[in-house]
């Protein structure tokens, strides 16, 4: 599977793929992926990209990804150069994400949001790796769905 | 045997410590920054006894860890493919001599380039060298290659390269690491050896011997070249060869195509010294390699100078598509164009922000501002920069300009801005130089005490290594005394009415006394911890009132933290972004920008 996932610099993106990519380590599958954060602490765009359990490199090709998964809106257009089936969040769910978890957990939050909607991974894949108060935050994410 | 999710650079960090590397220096560079952090966690992990820690500049560095080797410690340095420019000197020198232990150098690439001012090629430079280079292409291999090379380099006593490139070293993959380090005890030895006298003529050799040593290389080359087989992929008559990050494309397209049957693909692990193959039994041979043809020229294939790869720019995994097609290999749909993104500012509260906007303030948009390498080169952006070449530049800039400008008698303000780790790294000569011929521009030190742009590697101001053991922390201003500068002053930029003072009194004083002048600008770097734990926290509105929407906020000061609302001409703050610094409340010609109470 080919994954893209953009972000801005300080949303915790790379945290979040770490966080994927462990799950799919952690059933046996190969990762690779590469990172893209050039100046991502100066709010700039921060972009990973992934293939879980094929290839050797973890490039994707333009119009070639199973999925993005895109965390910054205004990123849109160029999420789409990478793939049609594109994987945002809804408004409701990022305001309740800001809401009912710290600022730190809120990506941790849309993980778990992610990962109930987009039903390509199993919760228990998350629980497993996740620490206590990481595993709270995705749950509060997960079951919000 | 074990499996981490890491880095190329981790993986590296890994490949040199198992090796018994027990002493690394470097100076950060994007994408090589992150070898020597890890380095120092697993040995400190592990309890490892060892030493790696930055240098002030890469010849220090190479310097430093070649010395270390030639004592009989295996040593490593690491740097970005530019930084090589730098420790170039005892790069090509240390391949005459030699070493007694393990010397191998890391440098990585950037071809793109993403974050650097070129595309060059450290494996060419290699090759200038005679210094064998490794060239993984995947995570697996950064780790593998870097033992491979620590063990290339005792065996043939030579130092040996290791070129990673951003793709290898900012990638990450599950790697299969063997986590046993090694604990022995670290022996030393150097005028104890004991045929010393034989060896001593090494060390400080002759022009003469230096003929020798040169000799010698060339046989250990000679015979590396010899050994030095390709790895061949497929079997089709169409011959491919590759090495790096590019190779891994190939094999993906090759696959994803179907061409097992049409194409040959080989692999060079190590791409300097190759061995001269025949390959009578290939239809055409083509080279596909990033940045520089160095394959090509050894094995006089197609490639790069016959115009079927592209001659700049990365071989992206689309780019490499594009080169099977050109070759008739494949055909494949018409790709959209990516729409461009938007460029980095300084962060929100960012020091240098305040600072420049003084500058700008007291020298005017016709002073010629020579910029450096570092976080603030963002001061393009609002003006507060024209130049920038290298690490250093700025000041030698300022000099050769402001000298050319006097030549032809015109008057013409120059200003020098350059980081407080650049100016240690390469400000101080032409520092030096200006002093000397009095040469009257002002240089600006943003001293943050971190070097920023990089990741936040520690600096010369720091009283603790990375290791907690106490250091002696320069003092920018002692060094700038010393040299002879008359007019040195020290501001918080956040002080901007201070600010604003002293820069006027330079300008006076350059004028008056015509000689060089400094102002040091010190604050913290606020994406630090301490940085932002220590920065004042204000709470900041635009009046909507008051403001005229002249957008001086946004184009003259930029900070990401102030939108434009183009709907209703206004600007406004957003709460998420704003670090709450209270530094915009000067920058308003309104004062439509104040705080809350
Ligand atoms: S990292 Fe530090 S120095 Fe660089 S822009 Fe941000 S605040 Fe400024
Ligand atoms: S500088 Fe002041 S008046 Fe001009 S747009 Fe910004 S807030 Fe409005
Ligand atoms: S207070 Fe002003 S300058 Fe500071 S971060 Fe907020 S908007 Fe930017």
């Amino acid at each position: 599977m080919k994954i893209v996932i953009l972000g801005k610099g300080g949303q915790g993106v790379i945290f979040f793929s770490r966080i994927i990519a462990q799950a799919a380590i952690n059933r046996g599958l190969s990762v690779y992926s590469t990172e893209i954060k050039g100046m991502a602490k100066k709010g700039g765009t921060v972009e990973i990209q992934m293939k879980i359990g094929q290839g050797m490199c973890g490039l994707v090709k333009k119009g070639s990804a199973d999925l993005v998964i895109l965390l910054s809106d205004d990123l849109i257009d160029y999420a789409k150069t990478f793939g049609n089936n594109v994987f945002t969040f809804k408004k409701e769910e990022i305001q309740a994400a800001l809401e009912r978890v710290s600022m730190r957990f809120v990506n941790i939050f849309l993980l778990g949001v992610f990962v109930k909607r987009a039903k390509f991974f199993e919760m228990e894949d998350f629980i497993k790796i996740l620490d206590e108060e990481n595993r709270e935050s995705f749950l509060k994410g997960y079951e919000y769905v | 045997m074990q499996k981490l999710y890491i880095s190329g650079n981790e993986a590296i960090a890994y490949g040199l410590i198992e090796s018994g590397i027990k002493f690394i220096s470097g100076y950060p560079g994007t994408p090589s920054s992150e070898i020597i952090p890890s380095a120092q966690k697993i040995v400190k992990e592990r309890g490892i006894k060892a030493f790696i820690d930055w240098a002030v500049n890469e010849k220090v560095a190479y310097e430093s860890a070649y010395a270390a080797s030639l004592c009989g410690i295996k040593a490593a340095v690491t740097m970005k493919q530019v930084g090589l420019n730098v420790a170039m000197d005892p790069f090509m020198n240390s391949a005459y001599v030699g070493t007694d232990s393990a010397m191998v150098l890391i440098s990585v690439d950037d071809p793109g380039p993403h974050s650097s001012q070129t595309e060059q090629d450290s494996r060419f430079f290699a090759m200038g060298a005679k210094i064998p280079v490794f060239d993984p292409s995947t995570i697996q291999e950064a780790y593998e290659f870097a033992k491979k090379a620590v063990e290339l380099s005792e065996k043939y006593s030579i130092p040996v390269m290791l070129r990673s490139s951003t793709r290898v070293s900012h990638g990450r993959a599950d790697v299969k690491i063997v986590g046993s380090m090694p604990v022995d005890s670290i022996k030393v030895q150097f005028k104890t050896l004991k045929d010393w006298e034989k060896k001593l003529w090494r060390y400080a050799a002759t022009p003469r011997q230096r003929l020798m040593l040169h000799n010698k290389l060339n046989k250990i080359i000679s015979e590396i070249e010899s050994l030095n087989e390709l790895k061949f992929f497929f079997h089709g008559p169409l011959l491919l060869i590759s090495s790096g990050a590019v190779f891994s494309y190939l094999y993906e397209l090759i696959e994803e195509y179907g061409l097992h049957e049409k194409v040959t693909l080989a692999k060079a692990d190590m791409p300097y010294p190759l061995k001269n193959f025949d390959f009578p039994k290939f239809q055409r041979i083509i080279t596909i390699e990033e940045s520089t043809p160095v394959i090509e020229l050894q094995l006089c294939t197609e490639g790069r100078r016959n115009g079927i790869v592209p001659k700049e720019g990365e071989l992206t995994i689309e780019v490499c598509e594009d080169i099977l097609e050109k070759i008739g290999l494949i055909k494949r749909e018409k790709r959209g164009s990516s729409p461009p993104l938007k460029r980095p500012s300084l962060c929100p509260g960012c020091g240098h922000r305040i600072a420049l906007y003084a500058v700008k303030k007291v020298f005017g948009k016709k002073a010629i501002y020579n910029g450096d390498i570092g976080c603030y080169t963002l001061a393009l952006n609002f003006h507060v920069t024209d130049t920038v070449l290298c690490m250093g530049a700025s000041v030698s800039f300022a000099f050769g300009m402001k000298k050319a400008f006097s030549l032809a008698e015109k008057q013409q303000d120059f200003v020098a801005i350059i980081g407080d780790s650049t100016f240690f790294h390469s400000g101080i000569p032409p520092l030096i130089d200006s002093v000397h011929y009095r040469v009257p521009f002002l240089t600006i030190i943003l001293d943050n005490k971190s070097v920023a742009m990089t990741g936040n590697q520690k600096t010369l101001s720091d009283n603790k290594s990375s290791f907690g053991e106490t250091t002696a922390p320069i003092y920018i201003e002692d060094v700038v005394k010393g040299i002879g500068v008359k007019f040195v002053e020290t501001v918080d930029p956040y002080n901007f009415e201070d600010s604003i003072k002293t820069l006027k009194e330079a300008k006076k004083y350059l004028k008056e006394k015509a000689e060089p002048a400094v102002i040091i600008f010190r604050h913290l770097c606020i994406n630090t911890k301490e940085g932002l734990e220590l920065n004042p926290k204000y709470s900041v509105k635009i009046s909507k009132e008051l403001c005229k929407g002249c957008k001086v906020c946004v184009l003259e000061f930029e900070c990401p933290a102030i939108e434009f609302k183009d709907e209703e001409k206004k600007a406004k703050i957003n709460d998420t972004l704003c670090i709450g610094c209270g530094c915009c409340i000067h920058i308003c010609p309104t004062k439509a920008i104040v705080l809350v109470e």
